[in-house]
């Protein structure tokens, strides 16, 4: 059991005792989401969630698991093709804000000869290339450093499902994050997936049986937050019913 | 009796809330930042937009006036300048209102009445869709009556009719304690305006050491104070999003 986290509201002010000490002398403090410092040195809350410091990294954040997704640059998304433009595509990452702009050229291999045909409301994997608020996000399929898609790019076929953004956060997290129904159910059934931090889960499982199974099996995981145990009786059910 | 409140239970919008209180029912849905609309569209800040619905009949110019009291208050502690040109939607849904307007008969014909369940719904919405708050708020209603010895907090349909007021006010305070709005209405003076607003900062923020209710006064039930309420709200929901570390 992990020890219970303090809760914060927004406009609480952070003692100074609670945050991390450096470890290594000058490290500046890390603030990170629902954090804000007001010059010359309080540092407050923004939104209602557990307050969690790594003393390593010498960083506070206030761990949350509601609202809708906002673009941070480096986040992987799924995202949806809007429109399709001369220079780039218009994605959605959520529903209902500005479109995400994805250069046609942002593609593996991709040139001015040979771009992705991309139809209207086809899947890509993506990453966010730049995010803040006064422009729109752009996206990216390729690590622009060796011009390799590294695992991004169009998704075809397979079915999306909705996940909550901590539970994308965790699997995305590896194993910190806790998620082992996948580990399990890969060790009889081969799928494919991709994790996108806007809270969708995209499964390809070969047929739809595979696919509803997999997807269903990480909604269930999420919606009742299953740990260890709970995450192997899933795992041995969806399995029984394939 | 405290206020009891459910979160993030709607799964369409960002955030929601279902507030109960005193036979009044709120419903609040919130969505945002999203994309607003050209005309709204403000360059530096977020446009906020608080629309209330009533559990009967169409819209009219009252519950505009609600709305825009609303909007003022939330803009205040919504951080709008984080989210330069977008939109945070706020809809509140009456579900259920009480019959105090009927025992209040025609001297009172506000919405008073309502307002601090719509803003303690609306806040909560706003933590359940993670939108950035300077502060969070609570707030009260107080009534002045003749026939009390003091005034009346939270009052209900039964104490209208034990205890008929004089005045209406509502107080609303920020986390630090400061007074972000005060309505009233009906007949008052200025001490007796003093005494409410006391009595409502001692409802509604933290009693810090020392200071206790005054003598008389009709604390109806009110058994603890509204920041602490909104507190283990809070936390009931935060541990709800953290129980898959402690789950077996």
């Amino acid at each position: 059991m992990a020890a219970t986290l303090p809760v914060v509201l927004p406009g609480d002010q952070i003692s100074p005792s609670s945050l991390p000490k450096p470890t290594k002398g000058n490290k500046p403090l890390t603030l990170g989401p629902g954090l804000q410092h007001i010059p010359p040195n309080t540092i407050s809350t923004t939104i209602a969630g557990a307050l969690v410091t790594d003393a390593k990294k010498n960083a506070a954040w206030v761990e949350y698991n509601s609202g809708r997704y906002t673009p941070t640059a480096g986040d992987l998304v799924i995202a949806t093709i809007a429109t399709g433009g001369a220079e780039s595509f218009n994605c959605t990452i959520t529903p209902n804000t500005p479109y995400a702009s994805l250069p046609n050229l942002a593609f593996e291999g991709a040139t001015r000869k040979t771009r992705p045909q991309l139809a209207t409301n086809s899947l890509v994997y993506a990453r966010i290339l730049t995010a803040n608020r006064d422009t729109a996000p752009e996206l990216t399929c390729v690590d622009p450093s060796t011009g390799k898609s590294e695992g991004l790019g169009p998704l075809k076929g397979g079915m999306v499902f909705k996940i909550s953004l901590g539970m994308a956060r965790r699997l995305l997290a590896g194993r910190k994050g806790g998620v082992t129904v996948l580990g399990g159910l890969s060790e009889k059934i081969g799928f494919e997936i991709a994790i996108g931090r806007n809270g969708v889960l995209w499964v390809d499982g070969g047929n739809v049986k595979t696919t509803l199974a997999v997807g269903k099996a990480v909604q269930e995981v999420d919606e009742h937050a299953l740990g260890p145990e709970g995450q192997k009786k899933v795992v041995s059910k969806v399995l029984r019913d394939i | 009796m405290a206020p009891s409140a459910t979160l993030s239970h709607l799964h369409r919008p960002d955030g929601s809330a279902t507030y109960t209180h005193n036979g009044y029912c709120i419903i609040g849905a919130v969505n945002g930042p999203i994309e607003v609309l050209r005309r709204d569209e403000l360059a530096e800040e977020a446009t906020v937009e608080v629309n209330v619905r009533m559990a009967v009949g169409v819209g009219s110019p009252k519950e505009r006036h609600l709305e825009t009291v609303l909007t003022n208050t939330l803009r205040g502690i919504i951080l709008t300048r984080r989210m330069p040109r977008c939109l945070v939607q706020i809809t509140l849904q009456v579900h259920s209102s009480a019959e105090e307007h009927t025992s209040l008969g025609s001297k009172f014909n506000s919405n008073l009445l309502l307002l601090p369940h719509l803003l303690h719904t609306s806040l909560l919405s706003l933590l359940s869709a993670s939108i950035p708050l300077s502060t969070t708020l609570t707030s009260s209603l107080v009534a002045t009556t003749p026939t009390s010895p003091g005034p009346v907090i939270s009052p209900t349909a039964q104490s209208f009719l034990r205890h008929p007021p004089t005045a209406l006010h509502v107080f609303t305070f920020s986390g630090d304690r400061k007074l972000l709005l005060s309505e009233s209405e009906g007949t008052f003076d200025h001490e007796q305006w003093d005494e409410a607003c006391e009595a409502a900062e001692e409802v509604c923020c933290k009693v810090s050491g020392g200071v206790e209710i005054g003598e008389g006064m009709e604390v109806e039930g009110v058994d603890e104070n509204l920041e602490e309420w909104l507190r283990r709200v809070v936390r009931e929901k935060v541990e709800g999003e953290q129980r898959w570390k402690g789950a077996s």
